[in-house]
């Protein structure tokens, strides 16, 4: 199961959906041509800004660190953090105030704990692996974790993880990303909802 | 590019939202490009406050103000578009304004009826019947033409497949109206306005409205263009246009507010301001921006510009935000923009391909 099909099975059929760092407008793109949402990306980067303007998706001009309310009252069904929750410069605050734009929220996250991630620190070297591609002097990622690190946060904020995948290297899920997300999930996908 | 204007007569009456009516009337037009068989490649691009139909092209060796997007080629490609623009009602360059005669072949003087952007769309959309244009692919304007460009997508929602709304906001806020207050309160007390029948004492009141257009001026620029461009920087003893002024920016102003008096009308100065001020489209909505949006099927952009101190990137925001509550697909574009509140005059950055992106959806 791609992500992308997964995270379309978690957002209903016309659904208000806005994607906090949207990139260029690919996932939002596909959720309107399969659930018919009505989407709303946010992105800071103007040449993705432009991209989605050709796919004739909606695209707010935003600092997700310092808008996120903004966006409060505006009646969205989905909020998407998609591998985007990393970069903030405040990611606790980002999660406890995404709930109150939103009913619920998608939120994926590279897990640093995988086991690549390991083996190359091991190794003495900042990994570099599918979900993790930029080298480290051209990153944007700025707050790493791991899958553990994550959903303890989830818990420490009072957060409901509704539902999980742990996806393995291939963008799937596999007998031991499940078993041993930590080890060996290299993405978490959360559907995540206020307690 | 070579253009020229039409005037358009209309003999039906307007009924304005003042209660009064104007018994006629005529637009100065001027289009670029031509209109498709299918009449589906219109474009209608709005004025700001003091501009005029001369958008595109040389005329009489000047530069439509902004040339730079519009013409072959340009972001507005007149290759594909056909592009109307048109001088708005009690302006001054050639359609029925305050200088215009009235049915009885005295001039209107002060007693111009008082005029909404409402009414400029009406009159815009009798333009369109006489032109058989149905719907406009892009609706857009910059500062009062953007707010202009709003109210057609509100007013007439079947007609307005995308609008694009720049450096403008959905009312002008309580300093707005106090600046033009000012600047009508400067032309009033000008010895030669007698109460706006000046053209009757054989008298113009260019003083006041120079000096009005001085002070509009600086609210156009940012404070950081005019550092970087004026600074403290003294004023060359030789160019001076008189022995009081020692700073550049002094004599700047000075030129611009002398040029602009003697090719504006005071009476036009003064009811386009209160245009502007009584600009809100959300009074026949209770009052309510998201339920004046509800109507809307336009596809909306909203360009702001950071360094804009008459419509701040908050005031974009604010339409924004209507626009997302009411369900309307709504982009937001900020830029940081050099030149102030006339940044949306100016080709640069991302800007102009925002626009074209926009319109044509493709990069």
């Amino acid at each position: 199961m791609i992500l992308e099909a997964l995270i379309q099975n978690w957002v209903p059929q016309y659904a208000k959906v806005i994607d906090l760092g949207c990139g260029d407008g690919t996932l939002l793109e596909s959720l309107h041509q399969l659930k018919s949402i009505n989407p709303y990306g946010v992105e800071i980067d103007q040449k993705k800004i432009l991209s989605c303007l050709s796919k004739n998706i909606p695209v707010i001009q935003a600092d997700i660190d310092e808008s996120i309310r903004d966006f409060e009252g505006l009646d969205f069904d989905i909020a998407i953090l998609a591998s985007s929750i990393q970069c903030l410069r405040h990611p606790d605050k980002a999660l406890s105030n995404i709930l109150s734009i939103a009913k619920k929220c998608i939120v994926t996250v590279p897990n640093f704990a995988h086991w690549q991630c390991r083996l190359q620190l091991s190794q003495g070297k900042m990994p570099v692996t599918n979900d993790l591609p930029a080298p480290w002097y051209a990153t944007d990622n700025i707050h790493l974790c791991t899958i553990k690190d994550f959903e303890m946060l989830c818990i420490k904020l009072g957060l409901q993880i509704d539902q999980k995948k742990y996806l393995g290297t291939a963008s799937s899920e596999t007998f031991l990303s499940t078993r041993f997300p930590n080890l060996f999930a290299s993405l978490g996908v959360y559907l995540i909802g206020s307690k | 590019m070579q253009t020229s204007n039409k005037l358009y007569k209309f003999k039906e009456e307007l009924p304005l939202t003042s209660g009064q009516t104007l018994d006629g009337f005529e637009l100065m037009v001027e289009c670029y490009g031509n209109l498709n068989q299918e009449k589906n490649n219109a474009i209608l691009l709005n004025h700001a406050f003091s501009g005029s139909h001369h958008a595109a092209g040389e005329h009489n060796g000047t530069l439509g103000w902004w040339d730079d997007f519009v013409g072959p080629n340009k972001i507005l490609d007149t290759n594909k578009f056909f592009i109307v623009s048109a001088n708005n009602i009690g302006s001054c360059f050639g359609s029925s304004g305050p200088i215009s005669l009235d049915k009885n072949g005295k001039r209107y003087n002060a007693d111009f009826p008082e005029i909404s952007v409402k009414d400029w769309v009406q009159a815009q959309k009798l333009l369109a019947d006489k032109l058989k244009i149905q719907t406009w692919k892009l609706v857009v304007g910059g500062s009062l033409g953007g707010m202009q460009s709003l109210q057609w997508a509100i007013d007439f929602p079947d007609m307005v497949e995308k609008v694009a709304i720049i450096a403008a906001a959905a009312t002008v806020d309580s300093q707005n109206i106090a600046l033009n207050e000012v600047e009508r309160e400067v032309i009033r007390k000008d010895s030669y306005f007698y109460n706006g029948n000046y053209y009757e004492h054989g008298k113009v009141p260019t003083k006041g409205l120079k000096a009005a257009r001085m002070l509009g001026h600086i609210t156009y620029l940012s404070a950081q263009n005019m550092e970087q461009r004026f600074g403290r920087k003294l004023q060359d003893q030789q160019t001076k246009l008189d022995d009081t002024i020692n700073f550049e920016v002094e004599n700047y102003l000075q030129y611009q507010g002398g040029k602009f008096a003697d090719v504006f009308d005071a009476n036009s100065y003064i009811l386009l301001t209160k245009v502007m001020d009584g600009f809100d489209p959300s009074a026949e909505y209770d009052n309510n921006l998201v339920k004046t949006f509800k109507n809307i099927s336009a596809e909306m952009l909203i360009i702001s510009f950071a360094s804009d101190w008459m419509f701040p990137p908050a005031r974009g925001k604010e339409m924004l935000k209507a626009a997302i509550k009411a369900n309307k697909k709504c982009s937001f574009v900020e830029f940081e923009g050099a030149y102030g509140h006339d940044s949306f005059l100016y080709a640069e950055d991302n800007y102009p391909d925002t626009i074209s992106t926009f319109l044509e959806g493709k990069l």
